[in-house]
C-alpha cells in the first residue's frame, strides 16, 4: 500500500461475550449503545469526530426482527445524527467485510477516521430455531433445510475430508479444542471462561458431549453468543494527531498491513470438488491468508508472531493450520502434537481462545480477530498476551470456507 | 489490566518457578469442597478429596461430576478418609486445599494432621470465608505458617471468577504471588487481595447490604424490598433471593461474625433481624429447607410474612406504585444507563427514598472500608462485580456521578466518605472504575 492510504487500528471495545443480553432484558439498541460509548472512551475519541460509521451483520432480521443497523448509530450519541452509515453482511465473516469497506474509504480519501461495529445478538431464539438460521450461510435450500444443525455436519464433512486425504485423528482435534478454553480462561471478554473443558472431556464420547453433526461433538463447536465490538479505523493524518494527542508515537499505533479476500463456490461439495487436485482442502482460504502476508511484505508465517483465526469447529482450526503454512499441507497435527499452538510456542493461535472459547457472536467475530490482533501487537492483552508480538494475522470465514478475509496487524 | 498490576510475563514467571500438580481437598463433601476439586481437575493432574469416610468422599465426587456434567472428573480424581488416607496423600500433596465445616476447632483438628504429614514446602490453603487466618495457623510451626494463605473461592467454585487471597501475618510473599499467579492462570480466577478481617472484603461489604434489605423486608414485606433493590439498581439477582439461595444459616453465621467482631458506622445494619432467628427455629433456611422469603408451590411463587411466617402468593401481595423502576428498566433495556440511574436518583416518594438508602449505604460502607478490608476501592470493586455479580461501588459512582451519589447519601443521613466528597466538588477523578475491559452495563438489569 502507499503511504498515503495506510489505515489505522487505534483501538476498541468488545462487550463480555458471556452476556446473555435476553437475559438481562436488553434491545439490541443497547449492545450497539454499549459497544460502541465503551469505545469512544477506550480510544478517547470524541463522537463528533467520527466521519462515517459500518455495521457488520449477519441476520438481525432474524434473531432480532430488526433491520437497518447503521442508523441505530443515531441512538448512541446525539452527535451521531447525520453521520452516513451503512450495513455489511457475509455470513460469519460479516465483521470482516464492514472493515474492508471502511478501510477502502479512508484509502480512497474519503474520510479520515470510521467507526466500525460487528455485532450479533443470538440467544433471542432456541438452538435449533438459531440452528436453522444459521444455515442460511450455506445454500439453504440445498444444504440446510430440514437439516437439524446443518454447520456442525458441514464442518463435520471438513474433517471427513482430510481424513480421506491425509488421515485425522480426533486426539489432535480435542487438543485444539483444550487449547482455546484454556486461553479462554485468560479473557475477561470470553463465553467459556468459566466453563468446564480439559483433554479428557473434549475427547469425551458419552451424552456429555454429544455429537452434533458426523465427527463433530459439542466440544468441538463454538458455542451461541451474543456480542458486539466496535473499533476505530484512521488515516495517516488523522492517526498522527490522536497519538500524539495520547503522547504517544505513530509507530506504536497498528495498522493494517495487508488482507486478502475471496469467495469460493457456496456449496461444500463444490468447493471440495474443485479442490481435489490442489494440496489444500480449501485453496481459496489459503489463497486469501497469502494475499495478506504478501500485501504486508511477510514471506511466510515465520513473519507472524500469532494468529486469530475462524475456529467456528475444530476442524476450521486444524484446516488454518496447514493453509496458514505452519506444517505442510495435511500435516496439522505436528503441530498440535508439538504445542506450537501454545501463547509461549512457537506459532500461538487464538491466544483470545478464539470461537469456541472467547464466543461467535457471528457478525462480530471478524472485528473481534483485528481487535485482539490489535492488542496483543501493542503489548495491551493482558493475561493471554503473546509476548513482543509486532504482527498478528486474521482469519475470517464466511459459510463453509465460502468466504473467506484476512487481515494483517501490526506495528513497526 | 483486569488481573494484578504485574505483567503478563511476570505472572508466567512466577507460575513457572514451582511445580503444582498435586491437589488434597480436605472436606471434599461440602459444596466448597467438591465445587472447588473439580475446578481443580481442569488444571492439575491428580487431585485426592479426602472426607471423614470414603462413602463421603465419594459422594462428593458424584457431586463434582455433576456439578460440571463431566465424567472425567472421576480420570484425575481419587477418594478417601482422613484415617486411612490423609498422611500420604497430604505427603504427596503440593497444595492442601481446607473446606472443612466454619468451626475454628474442627480445622484446628484437620492441621494438627496436616503438619504432622505435609512436606515444609506445600501450600496449605484454607477456603473460610468466616474464621481468621491468623488465628487459623497460630502457635503452627514455622515453615505452616509461612505457606498458609486465604484462597476464598465463591459458590459456586467452577463458575464465580472473583477469588480472594488473603495473606496471614507470617505468610510468605513468595507463596502469595505463586497461587496469585497459578489461579489466574491455571484455573482462570480473577484474584482480588484481600485482608484477614471477618467476611474478609466481599462477604463483609455483600452480607451488609443484604442483611440490610432483609431489615428492610421486616417493615415492608420481602416482595417489595427485593423490588426497591432489584436487578435496575445494579444487580443480577435480588438481595433476598439471594439469601434464599445462600441459605439463611450461611447468612446468619456471616452476619454474626462481622456483628460480633467489628464495630464500624454501619453496625446495625449487620444485626441479624429478630424475625429471620425466629423463623430459623422453625426450619425456615432458604432454598435448601423449600422455605425462605419465597417459596414456590408449583409455578407460583409464594412470599413470606415475616411477622407470622405464614405464605401468601405473590400476585395478592398488594405493592405501592412504583412506576419510576419501569421508567428507570425501560432506559436501561437501551443501554440508557446514566439516563436511567438518573430517573433513580432524582424519583421521588418514600419507596425511592428507602431504595436510594441502601445504596448509598452500599457505596460509603465500601468507600470506608478502603485500608481496612483490602488496600484499594478497586479491590472490593472487583470482588464485588465478579463475585457477587452486582455493580461494583466504583462503577455507582461513576454511573450516577459523584455528586449525585454524595446527595444520596447525604439524603440518608450518612457520613460522606472522603474520597466521594473530593471527587463531588472538584470533578476529579472523572472515573473510578478503569477497567475497560470489565463491561459495566453488565450489572444494570432491566427489570
Amino acid at each position: 500500500m502507499a503511504l498515503g492510504s495506510e489505515v489505522f487500528v487505534l483501538g476498541g471495545y468488545q462487550t463480555d461475550f458471556a452476556r446473555n443480553w435476553t437475559k438481562e432484558n436488553k434491545h439490541f439498541s443497547a449492545l450497539m449503545r454499549e459497544s460502541v460509548r465503551g469505545a469512544l472512551e477506550a480510544c478517547q475519541i470524541a463522537p463528533e469526530e467520527i466521519e462515517s460509521a459500518h455495521v457488520g451483520n449477519f441476520a438481525a432480521e432474524l434473531y432480532c426482527m430488526q433491520g437497518h443497523l447503521g442508523a441505530f448509530f443515531t441512538e448512541v450519541d446525539p452527535a451521531f445524527s447525520g453521520l452516513p452509515t451503512g450495513r455489511h453482511e457475509a455470513a460469519c465473516a460479516s465483521g470482516s467485510i464492514a472493515i474492508l469497506a471502511a478501510a477502502a474509504e479512508i484509502e480512497a480519501g474519503r474520510y479520515d477516521l470510521q467507526a466500525v461495529v460487528g455485532i450479533e445478538q443470538m440467544k433471542t431464539v432456541s438452538a435449533d430455531v438459531g440452528g436453522s438460521y444459521l444455515g442460511t450461510a450455506a445454500w439453504y435450500e440445498v444444504e440446510a433445510k430440514g437439516v437439524d444443525f446443518p454447520f456442525p455436519k458441514l464442518f463435520g464433512r471438513l474433517g471427513d475430508e482430510y481424513d480421506r486425504r491425509f488421515g485425522l485423528k480426533d486426539e489432535h482435534l480435542a487438543e485444539i479444542s483444550r487449547i482455546n478454553y484454556a486461553n479462554a480462561k485468560l479473557n475477561p471478554n470470553a463465553q467459556t471462561r468459566s466453563w468446564y473443558m480439559n483433554k479428557e472431556h473434549a475427547l469425551c464420547r458419552t451424552e456429555d458431549n454429544p455429537a452434533v453433526g458426523g465427527r463433530i461433538r459439542i466440544a468441538d463447536c463454538s458455542q451461541v453468543t451474543d456480542g458486539a465490538v466496535t473499533i476505530f479505523l484512521a488515516s495517516r493524518q488523522y492517526a498522527e494527531r490522536w497519538a500524539r494527542g495520547l503522547g504517544r508515537k505513530l509507530s506504536e499505533i497498528p495498522r493494517i498491513k495487508g488482507w486478502g479476500h475471496n469467495t469460493a463456490r457456496l456449496k461444500f461439495a463444490d468447493k471440495i470438488a474443485e479442490s481435489a487436485a490442489s494440496p489444500y482442502v480449501l485453496p481459496h482460504v489459503r489463497s486469501t491468508i497469502q494475499s495478506a502476508m504478501k500485501r504486508a511484505g511477510i514471506a511466510d508465517v515465520n513473519g507472524i508472531d500469532g494468529i486469530e483465526t475462524h475456529d467456528c469447529f475444530t476442524t476450521s482450526e486444524y484446516m488454518a493450520i496447514d493453509h496458514f503454512g505452519i506444517t505442510a499441507p495435511g500435516e496439522s497435527w505436528k503441530a498440535v502434537e508439538e504445542g506450537w499452538l501454545e501463547i509461549d510456542g512457537r506459532h500461538p493461535i487464538n491466544p483470545s481462545g478464539g470461537l469456541i472459547g472467547a464466543g461467535h457472536p457471528v457478525g462480530a467475530t471478524g472485528c473481534r480477530q483485528v481487535l485482539d490482533s490489535a492488542l496483543q501487537v501493542t503489548g495491551q492483552a493482558g493475561a493471554y498476551q503473546v509476548e513482543g508480538a509486532k504482527n498478528f494475522q486474521t482469519l475470517n470465514i464466511g459459510g463453509s470456507g465460502t468466504t473467506s478475509v484476512s487481515f494483517v496487524i501490526g506495528v513497526d | 489490566m483486569t488481573t494484578s498490576p504485574r505483567s503478563a510475563a511476570e505472572l508466567r514467571r512466577i507460575l513457572a518457578s514451582r511445580k503444582l500438580e498435586r491437589v488434597v481437598v480436605l472436606g471434599a463433601n461440602g459444596t466448597m469442597g467438591y465445587g472447588s476439586a473439580a475446578l481443580f481437575t481442569t488444571a492439575v493432574p491428580e487431585v485426592v478429596m479426602l472426607a471423614r469416610t470414603k462413602a463421603k468422599a465419594d459422594e462428593g465426587l458424584a457431586a463434582a461430576v455433576k456439578q460440571v456434567r463431566s465424567p472425567t472428573v472421576a480420570n484425575r480424581v481419587t477418594t478417601g478418609d482422613y484415617e486411612h488416607d490423609l498422611a500420604k496423600a497430604v505427603a504427596g500433596a503440593d497444595l492442601i486445599f481446607e473446606a472443612l465445616t466454619e468451626d475454628l476447632a474442627i480445622k484446628q483438628d484437620i492441621f494438627d494432621r496436616v503438619e504432622a504429614a505435609r512436606r515444609p514446602e506445600s501450600i496449605v490453603a484454607t477456603v473460610t470465608s468466616g474464621l481468621s487466618i491468623n488465628a487459623l495457623c497460630a502457635g503452627r510451626s514455622e515453615s505452616f505458617r509461612r505457606n498458609f494463605l486465604g484462597l476464598h473461592f465463591f459458590n459456586p467454585p467452577n463458575v464465580i471468577v472473583g477469588t480472594e487471597l488473603i495473606a496471614g501475618k507470617d505468610t510468605d510473599p513468595a507463596v502469595v504471588d505463586f497461587i496469585d499467579a497459578f489461579s489466574t492462570f491455571r484455573l482462570g480466577r480473577e484474584m482480588v487481595r484481600a485482608f484477614d478481617t471477618p467476611a474478609f472484603a466481599g462477604n463483609r461489604v455483600g452480607f451488609k447490604v443484604m442483611n440490610e434489605v432483609a431489615q428492610l423486608a421486616g417493615e415492608i414485606g420481602p416482595l417489595l424490598a427485593d423490588k426497591l433493590v432489584g436487578p435496575y439498581t445494579g444487580r443480577a439477582m435480588t438481595p433476598l433471593a439471594t439469601i434464599d439461595l445462600v441459605g439463611w444459616d450461611i447468612h446468619r453465621a456471616i452476619v454474626d461474625n462481622v456483628y460480633a467482631h467489628t464495630n464500624d458506622e454501619a453496625h446495625e445494619t449487620n444485626r441479624l433481624p429478630d424475625y429471620m432467628a425466629t423463623l430459623m427455629e422453625k426450619g425456615v433456611l432458604g432454598n435448601k429447607s423449600k422455605r425462605g422469603f419465597f417459596k414456590k408451590d408449583g409455578k407460583t411463587r409464594l412470599v413470606l410474612d415475616p411477622a407470622t411466617g405464614d405464605y401468601r402468593p405473590e400476585a395478592e401481595v398488594v405493592l405501592p406504585d412504583l412506576a419510576y423502576i419501569a421508567e428507570v428498566a425501560a432506559l436501561h433495556r437501551d443501554g440508557r444507563y446514566r439516563e436511567g440511574m438518573q430517573v433513580f436518583l432524582n424519583a421521588q416518594g418514600e419507596h425511592a427514598k428507602r431504595a436510594r438508602r441502601v445504596i448509598a449505604g452500599y457505596v460509603a460502607y465500601a468507600f470506608n472500608r478502603v485500608g481496612e478490608v483490602a488496600e484499594t476501592i478497586d479491590a472490593i470493586d472487583r470482588i464485588m462485580g465478579l463475585g457477587f455479580n452486582v455493580a461494583p461501588p466504583s462503577v455507582l459512582v461513576d454511573t450516577i456521578g459523584a455528586a449525585g451519589v454524595v446527595r444520596m447519601i447525604e439524603e440518608a443521613g450518612l457520613a460522606v466518605p472522603a474520597a466521594l466528597a473530593d471527587a463531588a466538588r472538584t470533578g476529579k477523578p472523572e472515573r473510578f472504575f478503569r477497567h475497560t475491559r470489565i463491561n459495566i452495563g453488565r450489572f444494570f438489569v432491566a427489570e
